[in-house]
């Protein structure tokens, strides 16, 4: 019962054509609209200064090193806390043994008090205390990370948290309470949206944003083994 | 009465994944964060999904308002919000708080926690919307009645012996 006239083939087959067509356009969109997305994604466009060269930092290892790696941190942020977890211990020997040049640019990237207070007394520490012990309050700030949801910390804390990482209290307690670096702060705000920063952590491996690495500890992993 | 009611929940998805897509479309590097926020794929693949997502959205979204390939859209359409619903609820289940980045945004956020149970909630509304879609054979004003006409029944020589299938052959699945 179901013989087909010529005229139902015909119409049969052009209807075929029709959704073969209209398939192709949407394939021809999908392809399409994919490539220019992928054009205008700026993701892995970070033109950051190199690692040692910027103003808005703290550096560790030596200027020679075969590789050098930038992070990009907010001390606010979660996943930033989890890479400094993973990864500073093992950066920080690398850096010694000469593999590496790390430098961390704390940045006030969250609107968020906290994070703009721990950036400021950030640079008070390294001003007053040096590298040395700027990097192992940065350490203590992250190891000892409130919840981004609060209650935050007060600037007592973070006066306690860098007399633990070795600074002189009456050197860095005036500049904590006075918020004496807020337009470093806002500087090294600024600097790191002109180089292109689009969240935090951002990682650089040798001037290239590193992405490698599904978790953030799986991030480190990967990070430490290209610079072994 | 379905015929209706595809159309109903045709529109409502259709609108629902332009809306989505659309907000997208500006910033791609926004949604390859959104995306690599979720800890779930593997990076080699976070930046592709991202930048195609928002596109295959409205693709889908606008099959679906217009009514065309509604069937294919509607199976596309369940199996993403099948894979959304996923992925929020390994995010709910490994303690991570995002933003699920389903209208943009994205990203890292305190007390996201909190709007798990929702956006799964209306996940799941929609992929049943979705899945209805897919399921009914015809739904109202879809232009691809007019697009690809099929060939008329009318026409048949021998219309058999139960004449109610004239009626039926309408609804009848492809």
């Amino acid at each position: 019962m179901n013989t087909l006239t010529d005229q139902q083939r015909r119409e049969q087959a052009r209807r075929r054509r029709s959704i073969g067509g209209v398939v192709a356009v949407l394939v021809v969109i999908l392809v399409v609209g994919f490539g220019v997305n992928r054009l205008r994604d700026t993701s892995t466009d970070v033109n950051a200064d190199p690692a040692g060269a910027s103003d808005y930092g703290v550096s560790m290892g030596p200027d020679d090193a075969p590789h050098t790696v930038v992070i990009y941190e907010d001390f606010i942020c979660p996943f930033c806390g989890e890479l400094d977890a993973a990864a500073h211990d093992r950066l920080t020997e690398l850096a010694e043994q000469g593999a590496v040049l790390v430098e961390y640019r704390p940045v006030y990237y969250l609107d968020d008090d906290y994070s703009r207070r721990a950036a400021n007394a950030f640079k008070v520490v390294l001003d007053a205390a040096g590298p040395e012990v700027a990097i192992a309050f940065h350490h203590e700030l992250f190891a000892d990370q409130p919840e981004e949801s609060g209650p935050v910390p007060d600037d007592d804390w973070l006066v306690e948290k860098a007399v633990a990482a070795g600074a002189e209290e009456s050197a860095v307690r005036p500049g904590i309470e006075g918020g004496t670096q807020a337009e470093w702060v806002q500087a090294a705000k600024e600097s790191a949206e002109a180089a292109g920063l689009r969240g935090t952590p951002t990682v650089l491996l040798d001037g290239e944003v590193f992405n490698d690495g599904r978790t953030v500890s799986e991030l480190a992993d990967n990070l430490v083994a290209e610079i072994s | 009465m379905k015929a209706w009611s595809g159309l109903v929940a045709r529109l409502v998805v259709g609108a629902v994944w332009i809306w989505a897509g659309a907000i997208k479309l500006p910033d791609p590097a926004a949604s390859v964060q959104a995306v690599r926020a979720y800890q779930l794929l593997p990076s080699s693949i976070v930046a592709t999904v991202g930048q195609l997502l928002p596109v295959v959205e409205v693709v889908i979204g606008v099959c679906l308002v217009l009514g065309v390939l509604t069937r294919g859209a509607g199976v596309l359409s369940s199996l993403l919000l099948v894979a959304f619903v996923v992925g929020v609820a390994s995010v709910w289940a490994r303690g991570i708080e995002i933003d699920c980045g389903c209208f943009g945004g994205g990203g890292a956020r305190a007390g996201a926690a909190a709007a798990y149970p929702w956006e799964i909630a209306r996940d799941v509304a929609l992929l049943a919307l979705s899945a209805y879609v897919a399921w009914l054979p015809r739904t109202r004003l879809a232009l691809e009645d007019r697009l690809f006409a099929r060939p008329t029944v009318l026409t048949r020589p021998d219309p058999g012996p139960h004449p109610h299938d004239l009626t039926h052959d309408r609804g009848a699945p492809r």
